[in-house]
This record gives C-alpha cells, structure tokens and sequence, in this order.
C-alpha cells in the first residue's frame, strides 16, 4: 500500500471521531457509503455468547441520529481516541483497519473526565475516485459497564 | 410562594400513605437494615435457566444481602445453589463469571467440591488432619433454589423462608401464558447507578414518568388505551400493569413490530414488579428482567437480561436484538432516560442534600398514572421494615405547615 492511501485512511477514521466528537451527523455520514453499516458489538462472559447493542444501515443511523435531539440525554460530551493498528487489503477496493478506541466523558460541571470505555474499531473502508469511505464500522466494545449510559453510538 | 425551611421539612398535605421520608433512600442504618428484613428472606433472581444449559455449567450472582453464590446445574441435571466460599480458609472457588466446571476446584490448597456440593478432595487430608476431619465436614453451604415463572433460577438464602409459590402468589398469573415456552438470555448487561436501589424499582413501578420517555409519548400516551392500563397489587409487595396496544410505528425508524410473541396481541405489554427489587417486563417481541443489587444507600448494580425464545430462527432473534436496542439496550433511548432520571435523584437524595419527601400522591382509580403501585411497595416495605416509610426514623412529625395564602 502507498503511502498516501494509508494516510488517506487513517485520516478518515480520524475525521469520524472528530465528526462523532462534535455531534456534527451531517459530516459523519458524509464520511460514509450509501450502503453504510454500524454495529456495537461485545462478547458476554457471563453469557459466554456475542451480543449486538446497536445495528443499523445508512438510513437506520440517519433516523437514529433525527430521534436523538427529541430525547433526554446526558449532555457531557465525549471525547473519542482512535489509534490505528492495523490497514490490511480485504476484497476489490476495500481494506480492513483495526484501530484501538478510548472514550472519555467530560462533566460539565467541573470538567473532570473519566474514562467511559475502551474497545476497537473493526473499519471496512473503500477507496475509489471521490477518496476513502467508510463502508462498514463495528464498534467491538470491551467495557460493559457503562453507567447510566449514553445516547450517542461511540 | 416558594417555602421556607419549616414549610419544606413538614409533612405534605396527603395521607401518610401517600409520601414517603427521603431517609428511606439515604440513611446507612436502614439500608443495612433493608439487607437483613427484605433482601436476606426474599426470593431472587439469580439467572435463567438458558444461562447454564448443559451438565457442570454454572453461573455467579451476588445475592443483594451480600453473599457470593455459584448457581450450578449437577450432573443429573437438576440446579443447585452455594455459597462461592470455601470452607477452607475462605476463599472464593470459583472466579470467572459463567462456565462449564465438572470439580470445582479452590485454586488456594486445591479442595475440590461437586455439582452436589460435596467436598470430593482434601490435597494431603490424611497427613494433615488424621482421623480429625475429613471430607463430609468440608461441604458446601448449599441455598433454596428453585427454577420458576419462565426458567429463572430463584434463590432464597433464608432456610426456613416462605415457599417460592407463596411468596409470588397471583402476581405472575398476568404473565403465566405468555412464559410456557422456552425462553433464552440474547442480551445481559450491568450498570452501576449512583442512586437507591427503591428508586429504580419504583420507576418500575410507576408510568407517569411516560413524559421522560419521548418513544413511549408518541408511540404510547398519544393512543387510544393508554389511559385504561391499570395496576394489580398483590400480597408481598408485588404488583402488575395490564396491556394496552402499543403502536410502534409512530416513532419514526420503528414499526409495528414483526416478530410477536406466542398467545400476545400484536403491541401488548405487561409488567410485573417484584419485591424487594425485580422487575418482569414482556413488550411484544423481548422479555426483559431487571434484578436490582444494592450496593449502599445510595449506589446500586442493576443486572438487565433481555430473552427471546429459545426456538427463535435466526431472523426473528435478529428482530427481537433490534427491538430490544431500539429502547432496552444500553444505547437505547429509553434506558438511557430511566437510568439518567434516578442518577438525577441519587445526586439531590443524599445524606445532606435536604431533600425530605418524595410524594406518591397521584388517584387515578390505579389506572396508568396512579402511583399506587409505590405506594403498595411502601405498605409493604414499612410492615417488613417494622418502620413506617413515612416517618421511618420514629420523629413523629405529623402537622404539615402550610404555605401561606
Ligand atoms: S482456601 Fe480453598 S482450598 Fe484453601
Ligand atoms: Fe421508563
């Protein structure tokens, strides 16, 4: 892979979090193929089976992201550090990016962050004419806990 | 007018009946006490059957009095329940959450103990303890544990408690033909809450709180029904809301769900709230349980389990996952506002935040925004607590100061 493609990807993932981070959807989904998938996903020890916390197409995080200002939510924002790990070709003109994720949430009052939660971001990414895109995100959460929770898929 | 300090530390205007102190969520004495009279002779939830299918599988569950449990299916199929203590010098025997242990064997000095609970082997037991002590004075402390009310592992830690069936009564008659299939855990969560532990059974056990919840506005009180759900209170503190319609396709990326479930209209729900601090709640296409576990006055780990049917093709379990994410998940839209709802109180009812009542006030003949199903808890939690909810700490205050005109 040139150089510049890998730039070109982890910019891309980079500008994701940025997006999630600003709550700015519009450039999140711009970021995003048509036929774009999102998925949450951990594995249960106490199950000893995988669970899915959040599965949606291109239209399903649309909505999703329309619903959300008519909830009540908890307003801290979120800070999102990805670390890009690994850029491997899948098939055609997409590649698999493996990156490590953090979370922290900010408290209003005060500002004290704490961590929220740690996992890996599991990228399909294509590359064609207008650039990289993403095509599918799967959040692979290792923290369970999450507390009274949040509003905002990570 | 707003109230001066005498006007907010008296009484409301209401029957005793229908308030309770604010110290019944904050103050430490009763909450230890709480663990002794509710929790420790109670029926609880420990985990559902799905959960340790085969032979040796096991599973832990902190019992809300405090004590570590394995819950454990013997080789002749049949669950047990022990103490995950070692009578040796004490330690925990098994760690990991859930899995499959023919022996389970005490990593310390490696006493290894059955499915039965029977010590099966003492390393060095002759050298060290001759004719002494020997393996049958090692077993396990072994609890009352009963699969019941759709699979679930109920476990009483009180040996001379009240029988499982008595104990629940009519309360799960509201729920009995909907559970006769087998059922399966698809989803389980944890999640720790800075709150009391009655104050999340209690907005389990109240639905004027719809107007927190956007989803249930719109796809719930704006419908035809909504207003003719009422509450059952039943002996022990339990209690249940009846079915309305629910039209899933007005919120907007949700639809009249595809998948139901066996005997149940299409958009039916029914509720079931157990004391001390469990909650059944069937809506149309997922079981979900709550099991609350208190961890102090104000701090408490709620166990959340979603079930499908065990016979579910891979579509309709896929459906159910959906349905349950849309508001149940950990990043659906309901959960997140219960949950954010009594942090919110856990931040203004502390010790020392002033806080003084929490009313229970409303009368709507115990239809949906009654809150007689809190005031029911309370009537049995002050015969239990041998206080009254109301004046929990014996002050005797009594005449409310009324604003003035
Ligand atoms: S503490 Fe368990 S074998 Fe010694
Ligand atoms: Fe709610």
């Amino acid at each position: 892979m040139q150089s510049e493609q890998r730039y070109a990807i982890e910019e891309l993932i980079y500008r994701s979090c940025l997006a999630l981070d600003a709550k700015d959807y519009t450039a999140f989904l711009a970021l995003c193929d048509a036929d774009f998938h999102y998925a949450i996903t951990t594995y249960s020890p106490e199950l000893r089976r995988e669970q899915v916390w959040l599965d949606h197409d291109r239209g399903g995080m649309q909505t999703l992201f329309t619903n959300l200002p008519r909830h009540n939510s908890d307003h801290s924002p979120i800070t999102r550090h990805a670390t890009v790990y690994t850029v491997e070709p899948g098939t055609d003109s997409e590649v698999n990016v493996v990156s490590a994720l953090q979370v922290f949430r900010t408290q209003l009052d005060g500002g004290a962050t704490e961590l929220f939660a740690v996992g890996r971001l599991h990228d399909t990414v294509r590359l064609n004419e207008d650039g990289a895109k993403l095509a599918r995100r799967t959040v692979r959460l290792e923290t369970r806990q999450l507390g009274y929770g949040y509003h905002v898929p990570f | 007018m707003a109230k001066n300090a005498a006007q907010w530390d008296s009484p409301p205007t209401f029957p005793q009946t229908h308030f309770v102190d604010s110290r019944v969520y904050t103050d430490d004495a009763i909450f230890e006490e709480e663990k002794e009279k509710l929790f420790r002779p109670s029926w609880i939830i420990a985990c559902h059957e799905s959960e340790i299918e085969a032979p040796f599988d096991y599973r832990l569950f902190n019992h809300p009095a405090g004590v570590p449990l394995i819950v454990v299916r013997g080789d002749d199929k049949k669950v047990r329940a022990f103490y995950n203590i070692c009578p040796h010098r004490g330690n925990t025997i098994l760690y990991d959450p859930a899995g499959n242990a023919k022996r389970m064997t005490c990593i310390f000095h490696q006493w290894s103990f059955d499915t039965r609970g029977n010590c099966v082997d003492i390393s060095r037991e002759e050298q060290g303890y001759q004719k002494r002590f020997c393996k049958a004075d090692a077993a396990l402390r072994e609890v009352k544990c009963e699969v019941a009310f759709g699979g679930f592992v109920w476990i009483n830690i009180t040996d001379n408690c009240m029988p499982l069936r008595e104990f629940i009564g009519g309360a799960m008659d509201i729920l009995e033909p909907y559970m006769e299939e087998p059922m399966e855990v698809f989803h389980f969560h944890k999640a720790r809450v800075r709150t009391n532990f009655k104050l999340w059974h209690d907005t389990n056990s109240e639905f004027y709180h719809d107007f927190l919840h956007y989803f249930n506005r719109i796809t719930g009180m704006l419908q035809p029904g909504y207003y003719e759900r009422r509450y059952t209170p039943f002996a022990n503190g339990h209690a249940t809301v009846g079915s309305m319609q629910i039209q899933y396709d007005k919120y907007e990326g949700s639809k009249e769900r595809a998948v139901g479930w066996p005997k149940m209209a299409v958009g039916g729900w029914y509720m079931v709230d157990i004391f001390p601090g469990m909650t059944y709640n069937l809506r149309t296409s997922v079981l979900r349980i709550d099991t609350a576990i208190p961890l102090g006055p104000n701090e408490v780990l709620i166990e959340f389990r979603g079930l499908g049917l065990k016979r579910d093709t891979k579509e309709e379990r896929k459906q159910r996952v959906f349905d349950h994410n849309m508001i149940w998940g950990p990043f659906g839209r309901n959960l997140h506002e219960d949950l954010l709802a009594v942090h919110g109180q856990g931040r203004a009812m502390h010790e020392g935040t002033g806080s003084r009542w929490v009313l229970q006030g409303r009368e709507e003949n115990s239809t949906i925004h009654d809150e007689v199903g809190m005031r029911h808890y309370y009537a049995e939690w002050s015969r239990r607590m041998g206080r009254p909810a109301y004046d929990p700490c014996r002050e005797g205050k009594s005449e409310p100061v009324r604003a003035a005109a």
